[in-house]
C-alpha cells in the first residue's frame, strides 16, 4: 500500500538561507517592444505638460490685450513652435489611439446595469466622437463657423 | 507625503482620465489649427485675431473650454511622468517627486482659472 507523502517530508530539518539569486531587473528591460511602447506612452506627459503651459501662456496674453495676443501668435512661427506643436499633435494622436481604440473597449465595466458593448463598437463610438470634436472645434478656430 | 498622495488619489486618477480622454480631444483640434495651420500659414492668420479670439475665449462656454485645454493636459502629464519616474528610478523618491508634480500642476492650474477670469 501506498499512500501520499507528506509534503514537508523532504524539507531539511532546519530551515536555511535560499540559494536561489535574488529576482533582478534585466538591464535591457525597457527594449522590450511591449515595454516601449508603455513608456513612450508614459513620456507623452512631459508632452502634455508642456503644451498646457503653453496654452496657458497663450490665454494670459490674450487677457493682456491686443498687442500682447499678436505678439504671440507671431511667436508661434517659431522653428521650436513648429517643431513642439508637431510632436504635440503626434503625441495626441499616438494617446489616442492607444487609449480610446485599445485601452478604453477593454475596460467597460462588468456586472452593472449598463450592457457591455462590442470592442468595435466602443471603438467606432468614441473615435467618430473624437473626429466630430476635432472637426468641429478646428473649423470654429479657423473662422469657417 | 506618500499618505497625503494616497488619500488625494481618486481626485488624482480623476483629473488623470479627463486629461487623458476630454484633454486628448480638445488638444487635437487646437494644435492642428492654432499650434500648426495659422502659423505655417494654411489657415489665415485673421481667423484669430484679438477680436474673433477674444469673443471665442471671453464667453463662459469658451472659458470653460480653455480651462479644460489648459488644467487637463497638465495633470495627464503630471500623472505620467510620475508614473515614468517610478517605472525607471523605483518607488523610494515616488513621495517627493509626486508632490512635486502634482504641485506644479496644480499651481498652473490656478494660474489658469485667474488667466480665463480675466478674460
Amino acid at each position: 500500500m501506498t499512500r501520499a507523502a507528506h509534503p514537508e517530508a523532504m524539507a531539511p530539518p532546519k530551515k536555511g538561507p535560499t540559494r536561489t539569486a535574488p529576482p533582478q531587473i534585466p538591464g535591457s528591460w525597457w527594449g522590450a517592444p511591449r515595454i516601449r511602447t508603455y513608456l513612450l506612452f508614459g513620456a507623452t506627459g512631459v508632452v502634455y505638460f508642456l503644451a498646457g503651459t503653453v496654452v496657458l501662456h497663450l490665454v494670459w496674453a490674450l487677457g493682456k490685450g491686443p498687442d500682447a495676443w499678436a505678439k504671440v501668435m507671431d511667436d508661434l512661427s517659431h522653428p521650436l513652435y513648429l517643431a513642439f506643436h508637431a510632436l504635440t499633435l503626434i503625441s495626441v494622436l499616438f494617446v489616442g489611439i492607444r487609449a480610446f481604440g485599445t485601452m478604453m473597449p477593454k475596460m467597460q465595466p462588468r456586472g452593472g446595469p449598463l450592457p457591455v458593448l462590442a470592442p468595435g463598437l466602443v471603438r467606432g463610438l468614441i473615435y467618430s466622437a473624437w473626429a466630430a470634436l476635432t472637426l468641429v472645434f478646428s473649423l470654429i478656430l479657423a473662422g469657417k463657423i | 507625503m506618500k499618505h497625503l498622495l494616497l488619500k488625494l488619489e481618486p481626485v488624482i486618477w480623476l483629473l488623470f482620465g479627463a486629461g487623458l480622454s476630454v484633454g486628448t480631444m480638445l488638444l487635437t483640434g487646437f494644435v492642428l489649427v492654432v499650434g500648426l495651420a495659422i502659423p505655417m500659414g494654411l489657415v489665415p492668420s485673421e481667423a484669430l485675431d484679438y477680436e474673433r479670439a477674444h469673443a471665442l475665449a471671453s464667453n463662459g462656454f469658451g472659458r470653460l473650454v480653455l480651462l479644460g485645454l489648459i488644467a487637463l493636459p497638465l495633470w495627464k502629464g503630471a500623472h505620467h511622468v510620475r508614473s515614468l519616474s517610478v517605472d525607471f528610478n523605483g518607488g523610494d523618491r515616488d513621495g517627493v517627486v509626486g508632490v512635486l508634480l502634482y504641485t506644479a500642476a496644480a499651481l498652473c492650474s490656478l494660474i489658469a482659472i485667474v488667466a480665463v477670469v480675466r478674460l
